[in-house]
């Protein structure tokens, strides 16, 4: 089964994801070198078009989970061993990063990390021209991407010039454009004054596929997530449906949590 | 005719001029706009302070800014000076060119090798930050001048020298693009004076002397400061050359202008010294990982040939700082060489000293000349030592990578 | 900082809208020819200038500006060509000045020129099609977009340390203090570069350097439109 999976990505773009789960996490252990252990055994199974919360105080290992997503982590990782998580049931192996990739788009939290050409149109590009894709379809993207993040005309603006929430649209825009199945987001809503935030979560909600949202912004979980994973000192502490998990104030406030003023003053619901 | 065609042009300027005007306010305002939303503007305003400086070849001088409050909105505060054009002959612009092609293009092919995908962003990287560090201030006390980072030592201790030079080299790009900084011709050797020169030349003396003095911080850090000091020199004296070669005329005598450009630079290079020094000692005690060349410092001087280069480059710079003087009172094969082949202006020929018109007894009675052409002697010493390091290291790469490969 | 460096590069004249590869031969013509030009062909040297100047004046920099900059190059030039006859006792060294003086100052007008027509971007990609290898093109591109935000955090140090140092120190302790924010500016640098790396490979980056064939020609005053 798996076998007939990797030849159907290696053949073109379909996605073979129906039958089996989005993201999969079996045991997953991870230490950085010469420090704490960062990811202590998580099991996880997300199903396509979810939309997930994923929260805990800082240092829960939140950023690591979603680096181990697309295979930036474990650093080097053998051709042959597998890193314990699977996207769309294709193990994450060496010889196998390039699809996964292609289907896990990844936000950072610094958009200056992750912006990193002096002109906007270049920076989108980066990711369909890495895919080896036609420069036609290349620029349709592009376009496409620019427009999905309402940031049309600003395909030559410099980098530089763009406010924070412009930066992080573009930096969504460069992610969007590689049309990837996964979005992992970290921290995508850290100093974002409260119009960028508005317009950053249209833009997230009218995405189709399944969504991984790292944030300290429980507010927003409630607004976006169906699914919250409550992630503490590397272990996966609380999974469940978003309102039942949100509201149980002796597990927040066990993990550093804090129930949203929406729901401790019961206004809405 | 030709005063017609003048006067013709003048007339066109003339007519012109009035949208010029225009076009200066439309500039100005759209300008306000940008600078609401660059975020990093402050730089105008915070850095350079009220002087702004000059560097020949690779700094030369620094003077007082000008006291017109409009100077700080519309002239870079700093101003770096390297080779402008006019100063090297097209033939030894298109030399130095060809070499620093060369050397760029080496270093390109050999960092895709040894730093795979992480090339631009660490190299890319890099050379931003020694730019940025290039604008930092260091005052000197009591007198209205001020000097800066050059970095190359820095950049190559970190990255290894190809990095570094492609750093160099990039800083070098930029500010000519946006600051009209050194000369489009000079460029080629602007780049081989301190891109090539101070990083690679600079990384072979840092490896070498580490492999003798140590690798801890007293060993890395004395190392640093030695390398830098003498990049500085070597640079300076290869402009020398360059601009000797430039300019070899029957009826001058450059051996003056040169000793006192290298004596200049022999305390701008303790500036550098102190500076690079200052700064590695700090990376060792907070990221020792950085300096530890990433780039496969360890490989790159084998140690025999670490200690032969360092104990070779020891001896020299010391007969070069005790015979230069006496030397230059006695032409020696290579200057009768020099007189054949007709670069003989390029010798130092202490009768025609600067300082000499001027009478200064104290300096004359300090021996300012034979200082300065001690200086002379010992910085072209280094800078022969530093490309032939380089050249060595270069040629000795395939045993390396073989034995990197074991 | 942007707005500073490309002062009037983003401009909408006659000279912004000519081809970049033009403008670029263009000044580099002139250029050579004045380096090739003997000090005795000082009436050229007035032509090509004169060329060079109204090329300004057609591009729309302010005369002022020019001025400025002028009177900021001409010092040290002065100062390094005066050496020559003042070394020799002013008995020779006169006609190298002269020459020296004469190059140098057409040559830095019409680098000013050039600077001042072509947007960084685009000169950028003016040198790749000349053949510059894209390794070096990417480095660069990258190292323009970073030198603003490694120096906006340079000047954020800064800041924070000069709230807290009362005026007060020594000239060697505000050495020392100034080399380990270089320091400092180093390691957050290195780190934040392996940041960047990550977010490159996530989307696909393996090393291989692949550049967007749009010409950025015909960006306009703001950047953001482009007549087609």
């Amino acid at each position: 089964m798996e076998i007939i999976e990797q030849s159907e990505i290696d053949a073109g773009p379909q996605r073979p994801f129906s039958d089996s789960h989005m993201i999969e996490m079996s045991q997953l252990s991870f230490r950085y070198p010469g420090g704490r252990a960062a990811l202590k055994d998580v099991n996880l199974k997300i199903e396509a078009g979810e939309v997930v919360g994923l929260v805990g105080p800082s240092g829960a290992g939140k950023s690591t989970l979603l680096l181990h997503l697309n295979g930036l982590l474990p650093l080097n990782l053998a051709a042959d061993a597998d890193s314990g998580v699977s996207i769309g049931g294709i193990p994450i192996r060496k010889d196998q990063l390039t699809a996964i990739r292609r289907e896990v788009g990844l936000l950072f939290q610094d958009p200056d990390d992750q912006l990193f050409c002096p002109i906007v149109q270049d920076d989108v590009a980066f990711g369909p021209l890495n895919l080896n894709l036609p420069p036609g379809e290349v620029r349709q993207r592009v376009t496409d991407a620019l427009a999905a993040v309402d940031l049309a005309n600003y395909g030559l603006r410099q980098t530089a010039q763009l406010s924070v929430g412009e930066r992080k649209r573009v930096c969504l825009a460069g992610v969007l454009a590689c049309r990837p199945s996964v979005l992992a987001l970290d921290e995508p809503f850290s100093n974002l004054d409260p119009r960028a935030r508005r317009k950053l979560i249209a833009i997230l909600q009218n995405f189709a596929g399944t969504q991984v949202i790292a944030t300290h912004d429980l507010d927003l979980v409630l607004e976006l997530c169906q699914r919250v994973i409550v992630l503490d000192d590397g272990r996966v502490r609380a999974d469940g449906p978003t309102r039942a998990i949100l509201s149980d104030r002796e597990l927040m406030e066990q993990h550093g949590l804090e129930v949203p003023y929406r729901l401790a003053s019961g206004r809405d619901g | 005719m030709l005063a017609l065609g003048v006067g013709r042009l003048k007339s066109t300027i003339l007519v012109v001029l009035p949208y010029r005007r225009r076009n200066e306010t439309e500039c100005r305002s759209h300008e306000v706009g940008h600078c609401q939303t660059a975020s990093s503007h402050p730089i105008e305003n915070r850095i350079g302070g009220q002087y702004s400086r000059f560097c020949f070849g690779l700094l030369c001088c620094h003077t007082p800014q000008c006291g017109v409050s409009n100077w700080d909105t519309v002239f870079p505060r700093k101003n770096w000076m390297h080779i402008p054009d006019g100063y090297l002959s097209v033939t030894v612009s298109a030399a130095t060119g060809a070499l620093a092609i060369g050397a760029v293009g080496l270093s390109l092919r050999q960092i895709q090798d040894r730093l795979a995908d992480r090339v631009v962003p660490l190299t890319g990287m890099m050379s931003a930050m020694i730019f940025a560090g290039q604008m930092v201030n260091f005052p000197l006390p009591g007198v209205p001048v001020s000097g800066h980072l050059i970095g190359g030592v820095l950049a190559a201790a970190v990255l290894g020298p190809w990095a570094g030079c492609l750093a160099i080299t990039s800083v070098l790009l930029v500010q000519w693009a946006l600051f009209c900084d050194g000369g489009m011709l000079a460029l080629g050797a602007n780049v081989l004076n301190m891109a090539v020169c101070g990083a690679w030349g600079g990384f072979a003396v840092y490896t070498a002397m580490r492999r003798v003095v140590g690798t801890g911080l007293k060993g890395t850090v004395a190392s640093a400061v030695v390398a830098s000091w003498l990049s500085v020199m070597a640079a300076a004296c290869l402009f020398c050359v360059e601009f000797g070669m430039s300019w070899s005329r029957a009826d001058l005598s450059l051996g003056n202008i040169f000793a006192l450009i290298v004596s200049y630079h022999a305390v701008i290079g303790l500036g550098e010294a102190l500076i690079t020094g200052a700064v590695i000692s700090f990376v060792w005690s907070h990221r020792p990982d950085l300096l530890q060349g990433g780039d496969g410092a360890k490989t790159h001087v084998a140690s025999e040939v670490g200690r032969f280069v360092t104990a070779g480059l020891a001896t020299s710079i010391a007969i070069a700082a005790f015979l230069a003087p006496f030397a230059s009172e006695h032409p020696d094969g290579l200057e009768a060489v020099a007189e054949q082949t007709g670069i003989s202006q390029l010798a130092t020929t202490p009768s025609a000293l600067l300082l000499e018109d001027y009478e200064i007894p104290a300096i004359s009675q300090m021996g300012w000349q034979r200082l300065s052409v001690s200086l002379a002697g010992i910085g072209g010493t280094a800078a022969v030592v530093l490309l032939a390091g380089s050249l060595g290291a270069v040629l000795r790469r395939p045993a390396i990578s073989a034995a990197d490969d074991d | 900082m942007i707005s500073y460096l490309d002062r009037y590069a983003r401009g909408a004249t006659v000279c912004h809208r000519w081809p970049a590869s033009l403008k670029l031969l263009l000044a580099f013509a002139v250029t050579l020819t004045s380096v090739l030009l003997p000090h005795q062909a000082w009436p050229a040297q007035g032509v090509l200038a004169c060329f060079v100047f109204a090329g300004h004046s057609l591009a729309g920099i302010p005369f002022d500006y020019l001025l400025r900059r002028l009177l900021a190059f001409a010092p040290l030039v002065m100062m390094m060509s005066l050496a020559l006859p003042l070394s020799q006792g002013f008995a020779a060294g006169w006609e190298v000045m002269l020459s020296i003086l004469c190059r140098s100052g057409v040559a830095f007008l019409a680098g000013l020129w050039l600077i001042n027509v072509m947007p960084f971007d685009q000169l950028l990609f003016t040198l790749h099609r000349f053949g510059m290898p894209k390794l070096l093109v990417a480095m660069l591109a990258f190292m323009y977009r970073y030198v603003f935000v490694l120096w906006d955090e340079y000047d954020r140090m800064q800041t924070a340390r000069s709230a807290r140092d009362f005026g007060g120190g020594s000239a060697a302790l505000r050495w020392r203090i100034r080399s380990q924010l270089i320091g400092m500016l180093l390691i957050r640098a290195m780190s934040r570069a392996e940041r960047v790396h990550g977010a490159m490979c996530a989307r696909g980056w393996d090393g291989t350097v692949r550049v967007f064939e749009i010409p950025p020609e015909s960006v306009t005053r703001n950047g953001n439109h482009r007549t087609i």
